[in-house]
């Protein structure tokens, strides 16, 4: 089963999958934006990719979202593609597993994906900008922190998960809830489903 | 819609080749880190505005550079308070002391900053992205990752056309998408599940379509448009590369600090 995770699985229609996975994340964006929620919710489509199509094409679909938005639109989101092909990964192997099946196992990957968002993020942050993030309720906790002489990468690490837990929890939670709705011709398509069937 | 901040033009820079341009911002983000000291932050800094300057692009690069303004301000404050050197202070409001060190490590984070925006905008403001994507292809990337870039540059004004019939067709049938935090987190599920939907069907006939026209099949690529590279172009790439050798060579005899 694992080795099967991790096997290339790149078809025409994967490969067209990816360029809508980055339309998604943008849109999800948006949608976020439009209705004024306090979260970016930018990363739905990268989680998807990774559900239906397993760890690689999730992987390339993160690499390319900060790759293109590194060229258009925002050259520091270029810093942190590898987070980005994290997300993707942990979210492909895990789905591929089969393991996630269940809403409560949902929330769970929602804690592993901020989880390694932030570790893989730390280290971009301290070569940055001193461990700090740029956001305010983050760098807020992060100068109380140093303050009382925690270490800047501790205090990084943390500056990065508060804002990173709740926004990557609801991003993973509603692309579960997303993917379930997900007509099952459309599931099988991108070999989503392949082990859903062999384990009847 | 237009997703790129791309301005088209025809001043020098523009007609450089985007393989050059790549090279020289890379140069300038190495240099930032290399080189020591605010002068030489600085010295770069400005090499990256006037090249955007004889662009002729400075008046579109300037609200991305201070749409970034909260980030200074946060360097300056938190690195200013607490930054682990801090001991002389510098200026006093109140109870609240901010110290010379933090203050400087704040100057040089920002610089830091600026030098890597402006750099990045000689390739996002004067570059089209589809040019640099091809440039990449023709020396080598493979050519269904240069699809893949195009062609996400092509869907987003698509989805983002389509948010719109979503948003009207949803509220229509009383969705509210003001008032509490709880209904706006509601509305989000409505909104998205449709616009997913619809992009994954569509993915099916784009693949056919993709197939029909030989996408899975290997063979050598031609391409549409043949490549200029200007003549100035070799000498600006020699130029840029000295400069890297100058700057690594310069900090490795004078020591990493």
């Amino acid at each position: 089963m694992q080795a099967k995770a991790w096997k290339a699985n790149f078809t025409t229609l994967t490969i067209v999958l990816i360029p809508v996975a980055v339309g998604i994340n943008y849109v999800g964006k948006f949608f976020a934006a439009t209705l004024k929620l306090p979260l970016w919710l930018d990363s739905i489509g990268t989680v998807l990719s990774g559900m239906l199509a397993g760890p690689w094409i999730g992987a390339i679909s993160g690499a390319v979202n900060n790759a293109i938005f590194g060229i258009t639109l925002d050259p520091v989101s270029f810093w942190y593609l590898i987070t980005s092909i994290m997300i993707g990964l942990v979210v492909g192997y895990l789905a591929f597993t089969g393991w996630i099946r269940t809403p409560g196992r949902a929330l769970v990957l929602g804690l592993v994906v901020a989880g390694v968002a932030a570790v893989v993020s730390t280290p971009i942050n301290v070569l940055l900008w001193h461990g700090q993030t740029g956001n305010v309720w983050g760098d807020a906790l992060y100068a109380a922190l140093v303050h009382r002489g925690t270490p800047v990468w501790i205090a990084s690490f943390l500056d990065e998960a508060v804002v990173d837990i709740l926004d990557k929890v609801i991003t993973v939670f509603l692309s579960f809830l997303i993917y379930k709705a997900l007509p099952a011709r459309l599931v099988k398509l991108f070999g989503g489903a392949h082990q859903e069937v062999e384990s009847l | 819609m237009q997703l790129s901040l791309y301005v088209p033009g025809k001043t020098w820079v523009h007609r450089l080749d985007p393989i050059t341009k790549l090279l020289a911002v890379l140069v300038a983000v190495v240099l930032t880190f290399v080189l020591p000291g605010f002068f030489s932050q600085a010295g770069i800094l400005l090499v990256s505005l006037a090249m955007l300057g004889s662009a002729g692009v400075l008046r579109r690069a300037a609200p991305v550079l201070a749409g970034v303004f909260i980030l200074p301000l946060t360097f300056f404050v938190v690195q200013g308070l607490v930054y682990p050197g801090n001991v002389h202070p510098a200026v006093a409001l109140g109870p609240v002391v901010f110290y010379r060190e933090g203050l400087l490590l704040g100057l040089s984070l920002t610089l830091r900053l600026y030098n890597i925006l402006s750099a990045a905008l000689i390739l996002v403001l004067v570059t089209r992205p589809s040019d640099l994507v091809e440039a990449l292809v023709r020396r080598g990337a493979p050519p269904r990752l240069g699809y893949v870039m195009i062609a996400v540059l092509q869907i987003i004004p698509i989805m983002v056309a389509s948010t719109q019939t979503i948003l009207d067709a949803q509220r229509s049938r009383g969705m509210e998408t003001e008032g509490s935090l709880w209904v706006r987190i509601r509305a989000f599920l409505p909104l998205m599940g449709p616009l997913v939907t619809n992009s994954l069907i569509s993915t099916e006939e784009r693949a056919l379509a993709l197939e029909v026209r030989g996408f899975a099949g290997g063979g050598k690529r031609t391409f549409l448009k043949d490549e200029q590279i200007p003549p100035y172009a070799m000498a600006m790439r020699i130029l840029v590369l000295a400069a890297l050798v100058l700057g690594i060579g310069g900090r490795w005899l004078w020591g990493w600090r």
